[in-house]
């Protein structure tokens, strides 16, 4: 069981009110590393020059969207395995599919309670302490 | 003139000068956000998550709702062309209009102040709190919106909130927010 402190993390999304609540909620379910950015145009590189082990992305985002930026880390040979977990809006299922053809490990349905993004985080890394 | 009503949960858009936006509001809240070099604008109307007497949702739950349903809104005016950072708002809602809810519209109110400020986005018109319900008109054209208190036996039914949907295209608050009767604003 892997341990949710040793979990590095980095959470994109364009509204920094829905960000500060995904870190809160990380952070309370134990995971310490917690790195965030507006943008998937500023997350690329970041997470490129840091490796992290989950990125938490939304899909709608304006310059680079989540489908955009789930390609990008796939296509890289370095990052290309990081897990990567979509955020969409209830509607957008053609967005899952899309997600899934281009290798997302999971995706949550906003709003979401902090027990859907555990589990749906638990089903990637498995049951965390 | 083409009139959208909506209601609890639901957001429109629109960018034609004829058309009005229009709802009803007890202590949901409405934010109007326009943006004025696209000429283009829209509304929510939403509630942060009712207490009900067999479930009673959380703070922290109830502010997944509202974030929800502006970031809705807000997606919803940057795919028709808006940019985030011209967009201002205005603010109507949040009355306490059913004692046995206590000061949920105040919670309402609070919450959308809260995030426009940690969003960055303009404030123009607020009018939140008492105790009467209000109508709001907006013209998502030109961003001008009218709003109007209204007796209580009008108003909307507050009822819970899942998650909130596109209808079509398209503490206490201090006593200064709440406005009187007929309200013309730009």
């Amino acid at each position: 069981m892997p341990a949710a402190s040793a979990i590095k993390v980095m959470v994109v999304d364009d509204q920094t009110s829905m960000r500060a609540m995904i870190r809160r909620t990380l952070q309370d379910l134990g995971f310490r590393d917690v790195r965030d950015k507006p943008s998937a145009v500023e997350a690329l590189p970041s997470v490129k020059a840091d490796r992290v082990h989950l990125i938490i992305s939304d899909y709608n985002m304006p310059d680079m969207d989540g489908l955009a930026f789930l390609q990008a880390v796939r296509s890289d040979p370095v990052i290309g395995k990081t897990v990567f977990i979509m955020l969409t809006g209830s509607s957008e299922k053609s967005v899952v599919q899309k997600a899934a053809e281009l290798g997302v490990n999971n995706y949550v349905v906003k709003p979401f309670a902090p027990a859907a993004l555990k589990e749906k985080i638990e089903r990637v890394f498995g049951e965390l302490t | 003139m083409q009139r959208i009503a909506i209601v609890q949960g639901q957001h429109a858009i629109a960018d034609d000068p004829d058309t009005i936006i229009t709802t009803l509001l007890g202590s949901c809240i409405a934010v109007c956000l326009h943006d004025a070099e696209a000429k283009l604008g829209g509304m929510n109307h939403f509630l942060l998550g009712e207490p009900e007497p067999q479930h009673r949702v959380r703070p922290e739950d109830r502010h997944r709702y509202g974030l929800h349903a502006m970031e809705l809104l807000i997606n919803a005016m940057m795919q028709k062309g808006a940019a985030r950072h011209r967009l201002r708002a205005h603010v109507f809602g949040g009355a306490n209009v059913v004692p046995a809810f206590g000061k949920i519209g105040t919670a309402n109110g609070e919450f959308a102040l809260r995030f426009l400020g940690t969003e960055g986005i303009a404030i123009g018109h607020c009018a939140l709190g008492g105790i009467l319900p209000r109508k709001v008109e907006f013209r998502p054209w030109d961003g001008t919106v009218h709003t109007s208190t209204i007796e209580e036996r009008f108003a909307p039914p507050p009822r819970p909130s899942a998650a909130p949907q596109v209808q079509m295209q398209g503490s206490d608050m201090p006593d200064e927010y709440s406005h009187g009767d007929v309200e013309l604003f730009r």
